[in-house]
């Protein structure tokens, strides 16, 4: 380094000797969340610009994955709701439309997205809880009711029954006159981290590979305007991974989806443009910023040079971003809100494409509407008032950011070597591999947050002898008896014999290798068997893993 | 003396077991044994699996909002199974306003989010009788206390004289005394000055005068050991843990017992060094 900026430096550092003498620094060291130590200062270093960052919109896409960024559209306003009946959940997603929402997300209780009816003895406790009940067909119209299909995306948070869930918004669409190939929006459709870190998996993973590649290839044809899987480090994350294996382990995931649909026989270019991302934004916050810019280009590498990507579409991580569940705290809720504003800033500051913003009371229970509505104005106020969305990518060129990004890099193609060398992510969530290693971070937080080390300001520090008890939503209990009764009622109007007939095609197909089971789901789902009926087909013939 | 065992159990469908992983990793820590039953348990294999393991305490997380459901119900299949002995508690997103069905239902107690992993080892070794459990011995001196009559006209002996370092001086409203601690080696000299006439302190001085009033030792688990001492028989000051300086928990043997030495047991605050 020039001479020039050497001096002034040494001059400064030998000052900094004597000053901490007198006054020694808070830490010895200080760490990010991924242990990455952070100096006391980052400085002028070589950057190769071209090589490293580029300009947003093109490759390797460090600055953003589009030219214009926030200065032409802001990112998508998109808020995970769902609970109780159809209704109720319609009820929210029109207010939320109403309130300037620009798109929905839909979350299911826990029997739909493990595929069981209302009235299984497994939902016992669960109906409605985390989501919306959807049994059948008829849910599903009772829960768009009014939304047009053809002017809303919609994002389902829905896994092993992902090809159920589309299916039946499918069938909503066609209902309502809309094109299939005018529907938008999104299906987690991500298995691997239901095996790693949220449990909701039903088939092992060999069948769950074959009905997700199944969804890329119908949806390649069919719906092409639906992204067909959202590669998810959110629950990673929650379980309690650092940042930088919530990064590394989700593109691990993604390049095994990508590895089972080549093996499927598609080429890379027909499904990689419809591949989306959801990743969390927790406190630390130039980590998350560097940790987005990080996964961007990382992917982006992955997928031109390993992959031979041809379109520039498919080198681009396009990713939603859920603020951290697990961050927030059941003592003085309010505070809350302001860890979410800096956990959304930080994924604006990281160039998402859509945001979710969690609400203050979601550490006691489900978000009543005025806390889903300060999440959502907590969004509003950083598109609207606070000027970071008018510049592209403002903290490129942080002596700091660039650096972290850097090193985040560097850490997530360390944790895809040793991937690699177990033999790839199905392998390694076979073997367990990422679960220990989240496991062992989840604890060794635990532990720093019980010993101070760490301070979570209301939980450790900053406490309040008398907490207030806010107001929470509550689920009506009533709810699950009026799911069973609804469903038995379907199961009398239906056709029988049609039904009959279409789970017994399903079954047929699903023994066999070669046939699509999307069509097959789809019939199903038109002739109103249920999510359970359709499932419990598939478990006979696939099985069932053990967690 | 075997060791605690418990039952760490998922029932319903719920996915999120990040707590229940922390917290069957930190009762080990603590010397347990601890059977995970993994996901989607229904209350009957709960009952099941605790009653074949054999386990003194069963531990239910549940986040999703199921557990006024399904709490009770292993409860239930418990009292079916003539196991309804085995103390239940529980854990996750639970809303303060279901705690006192809970309870009713006989959970024994609720450990809501931001609990720590401390406070529910330390309540399950209640929970399973002190008899059973192995308290490891006083760490340490962590500090003799000196009754003066005044801390300012001492201090200088204690810094200059003897070289030591002076680390806080406080007072204890509670106690009306005020304090000086001087740091030797892993431990700490006390000075113990009474603000009031009423001072315990003051009694001690006008019976006595000036000298050494007690040995405080460091222990862990102070609430357990004073359980235990009550049961060998050991007369104690305070029937409960009260705060000493440094957010210490602290409590004091009877000097009779003790052949004229006042003892303090003394739990210092989680990440201090004391």
């Amino acid at each position: 380094m020039d001479e020039k900026y050497t001096r002034p430096k040494q001059k400064w550092l030998d000052s900094v000797e004597s000053t901490i003498k007198r006054f020694p620094e808070r830490k010895n060291t200080f760490t990010t969340s991924s242990h990455i130590e952070v100096e006391r200062i980052y400085d002028s270093r070589d950057l190769d610009y071209e090589k490293k960052l580029g300009y947003p919109g093109e490759y390797p896409y460090t600055r953003g994955i589009q030219p214009t960024m926030y200065r032409s559209r802001f990112w998508t306003m998109r808020q995970y709701a769902g609970f109780g009946s159809a209704q109720e959940t319609n009820k929210r997603f029109r207010y939320l439309l109403e309130q300037g929402q620009t798109g929905l997300s839909v979350a299911f209780d826990l029997p739909t997205q493990i595929g069981y009816d209302s009235d299984d003895p497994m939902s016992e406790g669960e109906v409605g809880k985390v989501g919306v009940a959807i049994d059948s067909l008829h849910d599903m119209e009772k829960l768009f009711d009014q939304i047009p299909l053809d002017e809303v995306s919609t994002s389902m948070t829905i896994n092993a029954p992902a090809s159920v869930l589309l299916c039946m918004y499918i069938a909503v669409g066609e209902k309502q006159g809309v094109p299939i190939e005018k529907l938008t929006g999104t299906i987690q459709n991500d298995i691997l981290k239901e095996y790693i870190a949220r449990g909701t998996y039903i088939y092992p993973p060999k069948a769950s590979m074959r009905l997700i590649t199944d969804i890329f290839a119908y949806c390649q044809q069919n719906v092409p305007k639906f992204n067909t899987i959202s590669i998810s480090g959110y629950h990673i994350r929650e379980a309690g991974s650092t940042a930088v294996q919530e990064a590394a382990f989700t593109i691990a995931n993604g390049m095994a989806y990508v590895d089972a649909a080549i093996e499927s026989g598609l080429e890379v270019d027909d499904f990689a443009p419809r591949l989306a991302f959801f990743f969390n934004a927790h406190n630390n916050f130039f980590e998350e910023v560097a940790k987005f810019r990080a996964a961007r280009r990382v992917w982006a590498k992955i997928m031109k040079e390993h992959y031979k990507a041809k379109n520039p579409k498919s080198w681009k991580l396009r990713f939603h971003t859920q603020t951290g569940g697990s961050t927030l705290t059941a003592q003085q809720p309010d505070n809350n809100i302001v860890r979410v504003t800096l956990q959304a800033l930080a994924s604006v500051m990281g160039g998402t494409q859509s945001l979710h913003t969690n609400s203050r009371d979601e550490a006691l229970s489900l978000p009543t509407e005025d806390s889903a509505r300060i999440a959502l104005r907590t969004q509003q106020i950083i598109a609207n008032e606070s000027g970071v969305a008018d510049t592209i990518d403002p903290l490129g060129g942080s002596y700091f950011v660039e650096e972290l990004t850097d090193q985040m890099e560097e850490e997530v193609n360390k944790y895809l070597d040793r991937i690699k060398e177990i033999g790839g992510a199905v392998q390694a969530v076979e073997e367990g591999y990422m679960q220990r290693e989240i496991q062992h971070n989840a604890y060794e937080t635990q532990k720093r947050i019980e010993n101070e080390e760490e301070i979570i300001v209301g939980l450790n520090k900053y406490t309040l002898d008398e907490e207030v008890n806010p107001d929470l939503l509550k689920v009506d209990e009533a709810l699950e008896r009026e799911q069973i009764n609804f469903i038995q009622q379907i199961r009398n109007d239906r056709n029988e014999n049609a039904v009959n007939q279409s789970l017994e095609a399903l079954r047929s197909a699903a023994k066999t290798d070669e046939q699509n089971l999307i069509p097959f789901i789809l019939e199903s789902v038109k002739a109103y068997a249920t999510i359970g009926e359709i499932c419990n087909v598939l478990r006979d013939e696939f099985g069932e893993y053990i967690g | 003396m075997g060791k605690i065992r418990v039952l760490i159990a998922k029932p319903g469908l719920d996915g999120h077991d990040r707590g229940a992983l922390v917290i069957a990793q930190a009762l080990r820590d603590h010397g347990m044994e601890v059977i995970y039953t993994g996901l989607r348990q229904s209350p009957v294999q709960i009952a099941q699996a605790a009653i074949q393991e054999d386990v003194d305490v069963i531990g239910l997380s549940s986040l999703s909002g199921a557990h006024n459901t399904l709490f009770p119900k292993v409860i239930e299949a418990l009292e079916k199974r003539n196991a309804g002995d085995i103390p239940v508690v529980a854990g996750g997103v639970i809303p303060s306003e279901d705690i006192p069905f809970l309870l009713e239902k006989g959970i024994k107690k609720i450990f809501t989010s931001g609990s720590s992993t401390e406070d529910l080892a330390v309540y399950i070794k209640q929970l399973v009788g002190p008899k059973d459990v192995e308290l490891s011995p006083p760490n340490k001196i962590a500090h003799i206390g000196i009754a003066v009559h005044s801390i300012d006209n001492v201090l200088s002996f204690y810094t200059d004289s003897l070289g030591l370092t002076l680390e806080t001086i406080a007072e204890v409203k509670a106690e009306r005394v005020k304090i000086a601690f001087l740091k030797i080696g892993e431990s700490r000299l006390e000075l113990l000055e009474p603000t009031d006439e009423s001072s315990p302190i003051q009694k001690f001085l006008s019976t006595k005068g000036e000298g050494v009033h007690h040995i405080a030792l460091e222990v862990e688990d102070i609430q357990l050991r004073m359980e235990q001492l009550k049961e060998f028989g050991i007369p104690l000051l305070n029937d409960e843990p009260k705060q000493g300086a440094h957010n210490s928990q602290i409590a004091f043997l009877h000097p009779k017992a003790a052949h004229g030495v006042l003892f303090e047991l003394c739990q210092p605050r989680k990440g201090s060094d004391s």
